[in-house]
């Protein structure tokens, strides 16, 4: 039987449970607030709200999520009344003497944490804002100050936002969440990056992936599993194409949710285990969805909300459902919701699912022939503006303009206009990486391009400090040069090119190799004949014969550019 | 007498003469009634209706009247593997049969377009007829012109052959696609070849595979060495006799879909062999029946071939 109460002005859901009391407090904030020029802020909160706790042995942990974040513990009665106020105390005065030791603890978490196999589809459908944002890295951490994390706890980690649930008998006595005030914080309306869908994009070998957005329902999680069902059947028992396959409901803050469905691939059975996965979506899609995979699914479902019910797992979920406004169903309820799910429902569901189709198709494998629209790939336009030849490569070229900034190859372009910018990332060296909210990039290699540290300084001012993330330095050898082979194409149409420069050089400097070439020479020749003034001889030799060796060297230079031109 | 020989009715390509369901499909499609056409399907093998089903993709202007009868009811099958056949055909035409590196970047174009709108139309029809040979056959077609990869067309293959076992036409379009110059080798196709000959019913046409997957790869040698070579190979040969002992030699020989292709196609490879004996009974069983494959590239090119051989095979000189 689920209460709800209000503590501190923070509202909550209790429920006894058969198990270890365990509570959590929840925040509606997570990575879709981030703008990406601030990614990993939230996540870095998490980590400093927790410090305090770093030794204890206790149950206790702390989560971001894409819309909610939220610290759980459990554990005795007592423990668990020290672990949510002292977060709550934490979260008001932040031990910002830890800031620098959190950063590098999160980027070690980040380098050790894998793929996860799905996100392409969330940059690709989202771009790179709100619900694309967790795809990126935690590229924000560097340049979050104590001002930027106080001002994110006062517009997030507010009673107003937080809601609290509690698995156990009461509200245990001693509880003080002293938490500042606010406002209720919905989450950002999801942004799209596709404009046609179904569409597909290539992602990597090995898997094919796939998501959807519908509304969020019952018949929708059942549509879910009935889906897990029918691609396990048809690419594990019946094709061993696949060994894994997953599906996920995840309800969103809007009143939708994302389906997503994952099978693996051996490498040369990629082809079949995508052509299966599009039959199976086809299938489901006119509605022939087998009764006893519905019937299935829902007692496995029931099974499972009985389980939640008793050992109080359902709790988190409906925390979350307070924040958004969501009523708070009783097991009962919900059940009697499944039992009434029909076949009809979930093919309804199928319908709206595949029209919405986001598919991921492994390595080069296109999936234009099954009527899924390729997603851009590419911007559409390119900016007005100076163009710049790359040296390495005359086929690409870097465009500055007005208005933003695009990298151009032969027949594709990637433009990023600086009103529609994520983030800028900045190397000390140099380097410049325009994100856009669609999610198109343009790198830009200075050392690639003629006159290419001249350019960084403009570029750079037309993206306002707020969308800046600063990259670590690079090694040298990870900075780009170009191969001289391509030196002399590039030349020739980036302007300051051309024949003129070699032979000026060839001009100046020919006659200046034959002099101190001549006079160092000689000078040499005299120091070892007579044995008056030999170190100052010797001296002026070698300087002279230096010169030489300078100047010839831009002879040879010239000459070899002249023959090459 | 020569005058005579050259009568057309001693050389008979037509393949309604054997299958005469060909010609009741044919006039029903002409005449637009599906329901005409759905009782000649219905009343024959499913290897006979997948063939008839292929052979009427040719047929003109059918892609508006087919829509109309799968939006009257979307699961028939026979229908939806009709206008797969049809729009896969209507693409072929647009590519043309040159060379790959001779086809226009529109007719490229052309091509997938037609085969996509067939895929689209196919797996739909697969979907509510998962057992439907016709439609797997088709698929099989669309998938090789799509270039979708040998993975998915083995699992399309998979597919059909569980649904129906032995299914003769989809077993030579899987064939097609193991030749080198598509998705396979020589060596897999003569495997796949040899194997789905063999395990087909005594007597059944499935022989086929093994005499056309040897043509293949005799039509596709560099020279005349490497032809003689292909020609005395043991291993082939005794894959090649052993097909043919299973099929066209044994004595309960099946005239069902198929049995004119291989009867023909072993005439030609016994007359290639100068197996006189085996030759003269492959031309009896065929009559004046004959097909184009494995003889020549067209019905005047085969013609006098055909009629050399089987003179040489009755007893006449070479």
């Amino acid at each position: 039987m689920i209460t709800q109460l209000e503590v501190s002005g923070i509202p909550v859901v209790l429920s006894p449970t058969t198990g270890p009391m365990h509570a959590g407090l929840v925040f509606r904030v997570g990575r879709v607030d981030e703008p990406l020029a601030r990614r990993g802020i939230t996540h870095l909160l998490e980590h400093l709200a927790l410090h305090a706790f770093g030794v204890a042995d206790y149950h206790y942990n702390g989560a971001t999520g894409d819309e909610f974040t939220y610290f759980h513990m459990q554990g005795a009665e007592t423990d668990i009344v020290a672990f949510l106020n002292g977060v709550s105390a934490a979260l008001t005065d932040l031990p910002m003497h830890r800031l620098t030791t959190e950063k590098e603890i999160l980027r070690t978490e980040a380098s050790t944490r894998g793929d996860n196999p799905t996100e392409g589809l969330a940059l690709w459908r989202h771009g790179a804002r709100d619900y694309g944002v967790g795809t990126y890295p935690e590229w924000g951490l560097s340049g979050i100050t104590p001002d930027d994390l106080r001002a994110w706890v006062a517009r997030y980690f507010t009673a107003e936002n937080a809601a609290l649930w509690i698995a156990g008998p009461a509200v245990p006595a001693g509880l003080d969440l002293r938490l500042p005030h606010g406002e209720r914080r919905p989450a950002p309306a999801p942004s799209s990056a596709l404009p046609v869908r179904p569409a597909y994009f290539p992602g990597p070998p090995k898997r094919v992936a796939w998501d959807a957005v519908v509304d969020r329902s019952v018949s929708a999680g059942v549509f879910t599993g009935v889906l897990k069902r029918a691609l396990f059947r048809s690419l594990r028992q019946e094709g061993g194409l696949s060994y894994a396959v997953q599906t996920d409901y995840s309800p969103r803050s809007d009143g939708r949710a994302v389906i997503t469905a994952i099978a693996d691939a051996l490498p040369e059975k990629q082809g079949a285990v995508l052509g299966g996965f599009i039959d199976v979506l086809a299938a489901l899609r006119l509605g022939l969805v087998e009764q006893a995979d519905v019937t299935a699914e829902v007692n496995h479902r029931v099974e499972e909300l009985t389980h939640a019910e008793e050992d109080g797992s359902r709790l988190p979920g409906l925390a979350f459902n307070l924040l958004i406004g969501r009523p708070v169903q009783s097991a009962e309820e919900l059940v009697a919701e499944l039992r009434a799910v029909t076949r009809d429902e979930v093919a309804a569901v199928a319908a709206a699912a595949f029209a919405d189709g986001l598919l991921m198709t492994p390595g080069r494998n296109t999936a234009d022939w099954a009527g899924y629209a390729q997603a851009p790939q590419d911007s559409a336009s390119i900016v007005e503006g100076t163009k710049y030849a790359s040296l390495e490569d005359p086929e690409v070229s870097f465009v500055a303009g007005d208005r933003g900034v695009s990298l151009v190859q032969e027949d594709s372009a990637a433009t990023v206009f600086y009103d529609e910018c994520s983030v800028l990332l900045v190397w000390p060296d140099g380097a410049r990486r325009f994100i856009g909210h669609d999610g198109m990039v343009v790198h830009f290699e200075p050392t690639l391009f003629p006159n290419g540290h001249a350019v960084v300084p403009a570029i750079d001012a037309r993206v306002p400090r707020g969308l800046w993330a600063a990259m670590p330095a690079r090694d040298l050898e990870r900075i780009p040069k170009p191969s001289p082979a391509a030196v002399p194409a590039a030349g020739a149409s980036g302007g300051g090119g051309g024949k003129a420069w070699p032979i000026v050089v060839l001009v100046a400097l020919a006659p200046v190799l034959l002099f101190f070439g001549g006079l160092g020479l000689i000078m040499g020749a005299v120091a070892f004949e007579d044995d008056i003034d030999v170190a100052t001889e010797v001296t002026i030799s070698v300087v002279f014969l230096t010169f030489a060796l300078l100047a010839g060297w831009g002879v040879v230079w010239a000459i070899r550019r002249l023959r090459r031109g | 007498m020569l005058r005579a020989m050259s009568q057309p009715s001693d050389v008979v390509f037509d393949p309604a003469v054997p299958y005469p369901g060909l010609t009741a499909l044919r006039a029903a499609l002409t005449g637009r009634d599906w329901a005409g056409a759905r009782a000649v399907l219905d009343s024959v093998t499913p290897a006979d209706r997948t063939s008839l089903i292929r052979t009427c993709g040719d047929e003109k202007d059918l892609e508006d009247f087919l829509r109309y009868v799968l939006r009257g009811d979307p699961r028939d099958g026979a229908a939806a593997a009709l206008l797969g056949f049809h729009l896969i055909d209507l693409g072929w035409e647009i590519r043309t049969a040159a060379w790959a590196k001779d086809v226009t970047e529109e007719q490229w174009a052309g091509f997938r377009e037609h085969l996509r709108k067939a895929e689209l139309v196919l797996i739909d029809a697969s979907a509510y007829n998962p057992g439907d040979p016709a439609v797997w056959t088709s698929r099989l077609l669309s998938a090789r012109g799509l270039s979708l990869g040998i993975a998915e067309i083995r699992r399309r293959y998979d597919r059909l052959s569980t649904a129906v076992p032995h299914h003769l036409p989809g077993q030579m379009e899987l064939s097609y696609s193991l030749e080198p110059k598509w998705s396979g080798t020589w060596e897999e196709l003569h495997t796949f070849a040899r194997d789905a000959a063999l395990a087909a019913l005594p007597g059944s046409p499935h022989g086929l595979l093994v005499s056309e997957a040897f043509f293949s790869r005799y039509g596709a040698a560099d020279d005349d060495a490497e032809r003689a070579r292909l020609l005395h190979d043991p291993r082939l040969r005794a894959d090649l006799d052993q097909a043919a002992q299973h099929s066209v030699l044994h004595p309960r020989f099946n005239r069902e879909y198929g049995w004119v292709r291989a009867a023909s196609s072993y005439a030609a490879l016994f007359s290639l062999q100068g197996d006189q004996q085996k030759a003269a009974r492959m031309f009896e069983l065929l009559g004046n029946l004959a097909t184009v494959d494995p003889w020549g590239h067209s019905e005047e090119d085969a013609a006098p071939k055909i009629r050399q051989a089987r003179a040489w095979a009755f007893g006449g000189a070479r």
